[in-house]
């Protein structure tokens, strides 16, 4: 809300320039947002909790502000209904409320005579100075009441309404015309107000068109009511139509100001529109709060707030926020006043008193009580994800929502929004590619030459539930530069790394094959197998979804750990030198090199380490085939080995690779 | 050969190489396991008694003294070896390096703030209920707070949680306290994509529930965070706030890193920044999980804003932009 220094002032002496009000109002845990320093006044935009409806008036925050700095409020609003005035047969009127549930107390008055013409500066100027635009004096009255005392008010034109106030529930289906001119459609679950006929406002919220007060508007009902705050907020949502009014009775607005809350206005309607009270005032409650108690122990309290605060200094506190104790010191109670309906338990008790003597009062401490019997999670996530970095990939985080078409190509039930945010974005994404991908053009359209990013986050399925999941995206080529030509990133790239991923991971249990997955490209991907359950795929991602050349994996993050070997084991050091071996062979270029490896692997008796270093394609080598050249490092673990054994291992190779089909190359 | 024209004649040639090969060879000669030197010491046994143990020194002094010489003389060697001319200025070799995300980095740096403090860390579902997220924290359907929180809901009437609350519910229905867990993971809330918002973001909260747990526990152990985190010097507040889980609450404020409490466009010239909100836990809620003898406090950290005063980042959208030029920034070596 907003208000401005100026009537504050009004209300009660001020010593503070606006900057330290500020501050004091900061304190209070009246958080001022904004403020606006004028040529001789100050507006301070407030944001007001939900539980201080007490606050949304001039009135509430001057009893603040008095209270907290030991002044007493300077205006009362206590204006008495006139006694006297002129009771009319020609007007009359009847309300009734159908339940005191949902509409505990109305107050109708009608005035009459009243000239529409505009306020008078006092009133138009702090209305615009708090953000409602000023109108005619009488809609402006209603305002400025609300305003300065918080209850807000409706008038309605008594010449275009019949001649009986009914608050009841709305029809289903029943509409009504808003003051905005927009046609709403009620339910049985909005309270109207209604005549004989048909509603005339929805309650608390906002008034019709048709029974509103016009140009030509000679005689008024002022209405000064209390509605369901729960009834009241449903309506404001369902219709999306916050107002003032809707804004404070959701909130609970005082039920002690509504009596008040007319006087005032009917003497601010006398003052500034002529207006006289006619007729009998209808009260269809007059009685509507009892007020509450709550229990209160000094002790207790103290024991809350980690601090002896002295009862002295409780009780000084209570008495200037209009907080009455009864009752003995060993077990007193507080009477909560009206406008502090959100004081309930004890413990809003101990806010009121940390709030008076500020909580830089309470002295930080620290230790411990008991043993924490609960253990650590997601320690292997952040392993995981420290790994990344050291294998070239950032680490990029996204919001996981993605448009539904993904799921169409996975195949998988998605989780859909009932209220998305970003309309094509309407499901809880069921992979983290798609945002990844997106990342990787973004950064490649912003000329990156080499993108690698990964992301460790959930994925989300009707059938799976929640999933964590790691998945990364390559893209682009390595750079040139002075060592080395530039070279598009291929699939090997990526394979190297998700191998080098196990291997930091000690997985060492594992299996590729063959990739099924609809985001891949078949040809150029695979997946990973950790006893015999499928982990996810890695490879070229489909170029239908990318447009350009794109290496991803997906895995599931929970079951790619599940082959971690629990422990390292340490197999000893190599003391005796490796031999060295070349061996390059010839095979039919549709061949995988790892038969060949498997067959050496197989072959050789002693500990042997496998490196392919070399592919050749050429004619010399013959059509459709290709040499393959394999260094061997040859091992013993207790001796050097002697020419005799390395020679008979390399015999028993190419045997074997024989038997395959491979023979040396020349 | 005599033990003094030894002497002289090694140390000449030590002397007079002029290359690693022809020192080792020296060496060999005179200090190696079949040198003249070793020859020398064999023949002790020739010696009366009296003379063997001042000979035997006279000589591993000499050994001593050669060694020393040679690797002396070896340095010499290394030094005055010449390799040819390299542009040293060239880019050396550059090996890939990712970095984590800031939020992650940040992450680690306040988990492991807690858990130096003892805190457990529990995780929890994104995808909730009504009851976790709302009614089990003392906030039911058409409380005005709910405003606070606007929520997205999935069709079949789930939401996504729009705290990490939910968490401290599932695990005080686990475990009776006493308890003090930290519980982080992403939120979502309908909040447009802008600077100050993004529809899912990253919280830690905390809650700590004892016998006697006080807001003075509350103040030491965010003053402690704070510290850790922005610094020894960090200045910090209380302020009342509102929240309807915690009675009472408060938000924590820390001096303005920007304006150093001055007042500045930052903090709204207010000199502080609201930083986290906590508060001690509703009666109502330990009540209803069958604990009304404790107490506790809670507190919840928004990953983003505390990085976004951290790291001097003015618009919350950076971090889910993902763009390389921004990730290359965030270096840590402290992790």
């Amino acid at each position: 809300m907003r208000v401005n220094y100026n009537w504050l002032t009004e209300w009660v002496d001020i010593d503070l320039e606006p900057y330290d009000l500020a501050d004091m109002l900061d304190h209070l845990g009246i958080e001022v947002e904004e403020l606006d320093i004028t040529a001789n006044d100050a507006i301070f935009t407030l944001e007001i909790t939900p539980n201080r409806p007490d606050l949304i008036s001039v009135q509430g925050l001057a009893r603040e502000i008095a209270a907290k700095t030991d002044k007493k409020l300077k205006k009362v609003i206590d204006y008495q209904i006139p006694e006297e005035h002129a009771q009319n047969k020609e007007f009359a009127l009847a309300v009734t409320t159908e339940s005191k549930e949902d509409c505990a107390r109305y107050i109708a008055s009608i005035i009459h005579e009243i000239e529409i013409r505009p306020s008078p500066p006092i009133i138009s100027e702090r209305l615009e100075k708090c953000g409602i635009r000023s109108i005619n004096n009488i809609i402006d009255i209603t305002n400025y009441v609300l305003l300065e005392v918080g209850h807000p008010l409706h008038a309605f034109d008594y010449n275009k309404i019949g001649k009986e106030i009914i608050v009841r529930r709305a029809k289903n289906g029943e509409t009504i015309k808003t003051l905005e001119g927009e046609e709403k459609e009620l339910t049985n679950l909005d309270i109207v107000i209604a005549d004989n006929k048909k509603p005339i406002a929805i309650a608390g919220v906002i008034g019709g068109e048709e029974s509103g007060v016009s140009e030509t508007s000679r005689t008024i009902v002022l209405e000064s009511a209390y509605f369901n705050p729960t009834l009241v907020r449903y309506t404001s949502k369902r219709l999306k139509l916050s107002t003032e009014s809707s804004y404070r009775f959701e909130r609970k607005a005082d039920i002690g100001m509504l009596k008040n809350s007319s006087a005032y206005a009917i003497y601010l309607l006398k003052e500034y529109a002529n207006g006289k009270l006619v007729g009998k005032v209808i009260d269809t409650n007059p009685s509507p709060y009892i007020h509450k108690e709550v229990p209160f122990s000094y002790e207790k309290v103290n024991r809350l707030l980690g601090k002896d605060v002295k009862k002295e200094e409780v009780d000084r506190i209570f008495n200037k926020l209009s907080l009455q104790k009864r009752g003995n010191d060993n077990h007193p109670k507080i009477l909560i006043p009206s406008f502090r309906r959100d004081i309930e338990i004890m413990e809003d008790l101990a806010e009121e008193i940390g709030r008076f003597i500020g909580y830089d009062n309470i002295e930080a401490t620290f230790g411990y009580r008991s043993e924490n019997p609960i253990s650590l999670e997601g320690k292997e996530i952040l392993a995981v994800k420290k790994i990344m970095p050291s294998l070239g990939f950032y680490e990029a985080m996204n919001i996981p929502f993605i448009e539904c078409s993904w799921a169409e190509i996975q195949d998988k039930n998605p989780i859909e929004l009932k209220n998305p945010l970003w309309s094509d974005k309407s499901i809880l994404r069921t992979t983290l590619l798609p945002s990844l991908i997106s990342s990787i053009k973004r950064n490649l359209n912003r000329g990156e030459e080499r993108v690698a990013i990964f992301e460790v986050g959930r994925i989300f399925t009707l059938d799976d539930g929640e999933e964590e999941m790691i998945a990364a995206t390559l893209a682009g080529e390595i750079p040139p530069n002075w060592y080395e030509e530039k070279h598009p990133i291929d699939f090997y790239d990526l394979k190297g790394i998700v191998v080098t991923l196990l291997e930091k991971l000690n997985i060492q249990e594992y299996k590729f094959s063959g990739c099924k997955d609809s985001l891949f490209k078949e040809e150029r991907a695979l997946s990973l197998l950790i006893n015999t359950e499928t982990i996810g795929c890695f490879g070229l991602l489909s170029q239908d979804v990318c447009k350009v050349d794109i290496y991803g994996v997906e895995f599931n993050l929970q079951k790619l750990l599940s082959g971690s070997a629990e422990r390292i084991k340490f197999g000893g050091t190599y003391r005796y030198p490796p031999v060295k071996r070349d061996l390059s062979i010839v095979i039919d270029e549709g061949k995988p090199y790892e038969d060949f490896k498997n067959a050496i692997k197989d072959a050789v008796v002693n500990d042997v380490q496998i490196e392919l270093i070399d592919i050749y394609k050429n004619s010399s080598v013959g059509k459709n085939k290709k040499s393959l050249t394999f260094r061997l490092e040859l091992y013993h673990p207790e001796k050097t080995l002697t020419d005799e054994e390395i020679e008979k291992d390399m015999e028993n190779v190419i045997k074997k690779l024989s038997k395959l089909g491979a023979h040396l190359r020349k | 050969m005599k033990l003094n024209e030894l002497e002289k004649n090694a140390k000449k040639e030590i002397e007079q190489s002029v290359c690693f090969d022809e020192l080792e060879k020296v060496r060999i000669r005179y200090l190696g396991r079949k040198c003249e030197l070793t020859r020398i010491l064999h023949s002790i046994g020739d010696l009366p008694m009296e003379e063997r143990p001042k000979f035997g020194r006279v000589v591993n002094k000499l050994k001593n003294e050669l060694e020393g010489l040679i690797e002396k003389k070896k340095r010499a060697l290394e030094k005055s070896k010449t390799l040819p001319w390299a542009d040293l200025s060239l880019p050396g070799r550059r090996p890939f390096i990712g970095n984590l995300h800031p939020l992650t980095i940040l992450y680690q740096e306040i988990i492991n703030v807690f858990i130096e403090m003892g805190f457990s860390i529990v995780f929890g579902p994104e995808i909730e209920t009504e009851y976790y997220n709302f009614t089990a924290l003392n906030t039911p359907p058409d409380h005005p707070a709910r405003d606070m929180q606007d929520t997205f809901y999935l069709k079949d009437g789930r939401l996504l949680r729009t705290q990490t609350s939910p968490v401290q519910i599932r695990t005080l229905e686990k475990h009776a306290p006493p308890l003090r867990i930290i519980s982080p993971g992403r939120c979502y809330r309908v909040d447009t994509f802008d600077p100050l918002h993004s529809p899912a973001f990253m919280q830690i909260e905390g809650l700590w529930v004892d016998r006697d747990v006080s807001m003075a526990d509350l103040f030491g152990t965010l003053k402690i965070f704070t510290r850790k985190i922005f610094g020894e010097e960090t200045i910090i507040e209380f302020l009342p706030s509102y929240f309807p889980f915690t009675e009472p609450s408060v938000d924590l404020w820390i001096q303005c890193p920007f304006c150093r409490g001055i007042g500045c466009a930052v903090c709204k010239k207010k000199g502080r920044i609201e930083t986290l909100g906590c508060g001690m836990v509703h009666p109502n809620i330990l009540k209803n999980m069958g604990y009304p003898k404790f107490t506790g406090f809670a507190f919840g950290i928004g990953l983003e804003r505390i990085a976004m005063i951290k790291y001097n980042i003015n618009d919350m959208r950076l971090f889910y932009q993902n763009d390389l030029k921004f990730l290359r920034q965030f270096n840590e070596s402290k992790l």
